[in-house]
């Protein structure tokens, strides 16, 4: 791929690792050579660097791709997706799913990412409505200090919630910083 | 610049866009020019190494006006402005856009710094017109391209050396940048590729990592820098001055950002002959296809009166807005909505 097909979440290969462009700048300077300045995250190890690019320039394109699955069971360290299309299963381990795991509730649509055909990682929906299935009752009188307590979702991940939400009730919760939203009325 | 607003809201573009079109067309008419519209698709565009047509057959789309108005100065038109759409394959970024609106104009018999009192007086038009909800530069300064360079590389330049001189002189840092890794055009057999490839090579690396810095380090004062070296002369008239190998040639950068290109024409055709052809060698070095050469804009200058003395210069209209506007990318002013 040419580097003037460089541009914001574009996908490319240096030395064995994919990359997705996370931040991109295209300089000029006085009708001279195009400089693409770019920041790259390692779409496995989530780690960044920054590389600038001539114009003129020859990149490797990733071979990636990301499947809409759905999470079926995880058993002996592995997670278990099925491809929501053709119904093909993806296992992968417990170390390329991470902390992704705190949310994984069976039947849960996901995009689980292909490198050279392999799977090599999940992408969450940024928000998902799990339930809390344990929880001590609120503290009454002292919601103006401190108005949050612990509780614990179906997979077992602990979060601070405000009193007012009871074990049974169903909230939604942000998965990049795993913090509780709101609670959700069904 | 300060921390940026977001996108201009839809109503305000309409109404900025209408004051400023207004407002530049007033100024230049004012100032004894008249305006021209030449054509949108040329047979041959102006040949440049880093800039790529966009084809539209038999020809392509302009990516700059100058050699239509050229032709229309060689016919006696006197003193001549437009304001132009231009394309420009592959250039995408905040401050690029693969189509923009490119202010361009000619004045006869004067010299770079009418263009110069030109430019400021745009910029001033554009900054009232736009509502003034940024502040226009404070003052003007105008620096050797030679001095900037000496005071923010550490070393001197005399404007034309060639690739093996140039090599030798600049700092490891430049010289690494510049050379290793990437040798393509630097190793051509031909020796003037081989040193205008050095020169633009070094005119990039140099303005991402000292003019830069140093422009936004004073960045409330719009800033002319002339007397290029004579090695990156582009259409521009070259001289012997003190020593140096200077071209005439001048850029203005408002904020930091580079906004206009000016030039005391060249007007003799087999120079303007030599140098297509000498961009064309480092076109085919670089893996970019030749480009035809506008042979009716080269008789042009060959024949009688041919072109009369004069200076021109092309201002990005677009960042000019974004400028005036106070914000930092063109797609949060333009009237391009969705555009690619």
């Amino acid at each position: 791929m040419d580097v003037s097909e460089l541009r914001k979440n574009a996908k490319l290969q240096m030395d064995g690792h994919p990359y997705v462009v996370t931040d991109f700048q295209f300089v000029k300077p006085g009708k001279g050579q195009g400089l693409y300045k770019c920041r790259l995250k390692n779409m496995i190890t989530g780690a960044t660097i920054d590389r600038t690019w001539r114009s003129g320039e020859k990149l490797e394109a990733a071979n990636v791709e990301s499947h809409r699955m759905q999470y079926l069971f995880s058993a002996g360290g592995t997670f278990t997706f099925m491809n929501s299309e053709n119904y093909e299963q993806v296992e992968l381990s417990a170390d390329l799913v991470g902390d992704d795991s705190n949310f994984l509730f069976e039947q849960l649509e996901v995009e689980v990412l292909f490198y050279n055909n392999r799977p090599v990682g999940v992408t969450l929906p940024s928000h998902i409505v799990m339930t809390i299935t344990e929880s001590e009752p609120g503290v009454k009188g002292d919601s103006a200090n401190n108005p949050t307590k612990l509780a614990t979702l179906e997979t077992g991940y602990k979060l601070q919630v405000p009193l007012f939400v009871k074990q049974g009730e169903r909230v939604k919760i942000d998965t990049r910083t795993g913090e509780y939203i709101e609670r959700v009325n069904t | 610049m300060t921390a940026t607003p977001g996108p201009l809201p839809f109503e305000r573009r309409v109404a900025v866009w209408d004051a400023v079109l207004t407002a530049v067309r007033g100024h230049l008419r004012g100032q004894g020019l008249r305006e021209v519209s030449t054509p949108v698709r040329v047979l041959a565009p102006a040949i440049e190494p880093y800039i790529e047509p966009i084809a539209a057959p038999p020809g392509f789309l302009a990516t700059s006006p100058e050699l239509a108005m050229k032709r229309l100065l060689c016919r006696g038109s006197g003193p001549i402005f437009q304001l132009s759409h231009v394309f420009r394959q592959a250039e995408r970024g905040d401050r690029h856009s693969e189509e923009f609106h490119l202010l361009e104009w000619y004045r006869v018999d004067t010299e770079l710094a009418a263009l110069e009192r030109d430019v400021e007086a745009i910029v001033a038009t554009v900054f009232a017109a736009a509502g003034a909800t940024s502040s226009a530069p404070r003052a003007w300064r105008r620096d050797s391209f030679f001095e900037v360079f000496a005071a923010t590389a550490g070393v001197g330049l005399r404007g034309d050396e060639d690739d093996g001189q140039l090599r030798e002189r600049l700092p490891a840092e430049l010289r690494e940048a510049v050379w290793d890794g990437r040798p393509g055009p630097l190793l051509s057999t031909d020796p003037e590729v081989r040193s205008l490839a050095a020169w633009t090579g070094l005119f990039g690396v140099w303005s991402d990592r000292h003019l830069d810095p140093w422009l936004l380090a004073q960045a409330d004062v719009g800033v002319h820098l002339g007397e290029f070296p004579g090695a990156l002369a582009a259409l521009s008239r070259r001289s012997e001055q003190g020593g140096r190998a200077v071209a005439h040639r001048v850029e203005s950068y408002v904020g930091g950002v580079e906004l206009a290109n000016g030039y005391l024409e060249l007007r003799e055709a087999d120079e303007q002959r030599a140098r297509f052809l000498a961009v064309n060698a480092l076109r085919e070095a670089l893996g970019a296809p030749r480009l035809p050469l506008d042979e009716a804009f080269l008789d042009e200058l060959a024949g009688s009166p041919g072109l009369p003395a004069c200076v021109g210069v092309a201002l990005g209209l677009d960042r000019l807005v974004m400028l005036a506007c106070g914000r930092a990318r063109l797609s949060d002013v333009t009237l391009a909505l969705g555009a690619a």
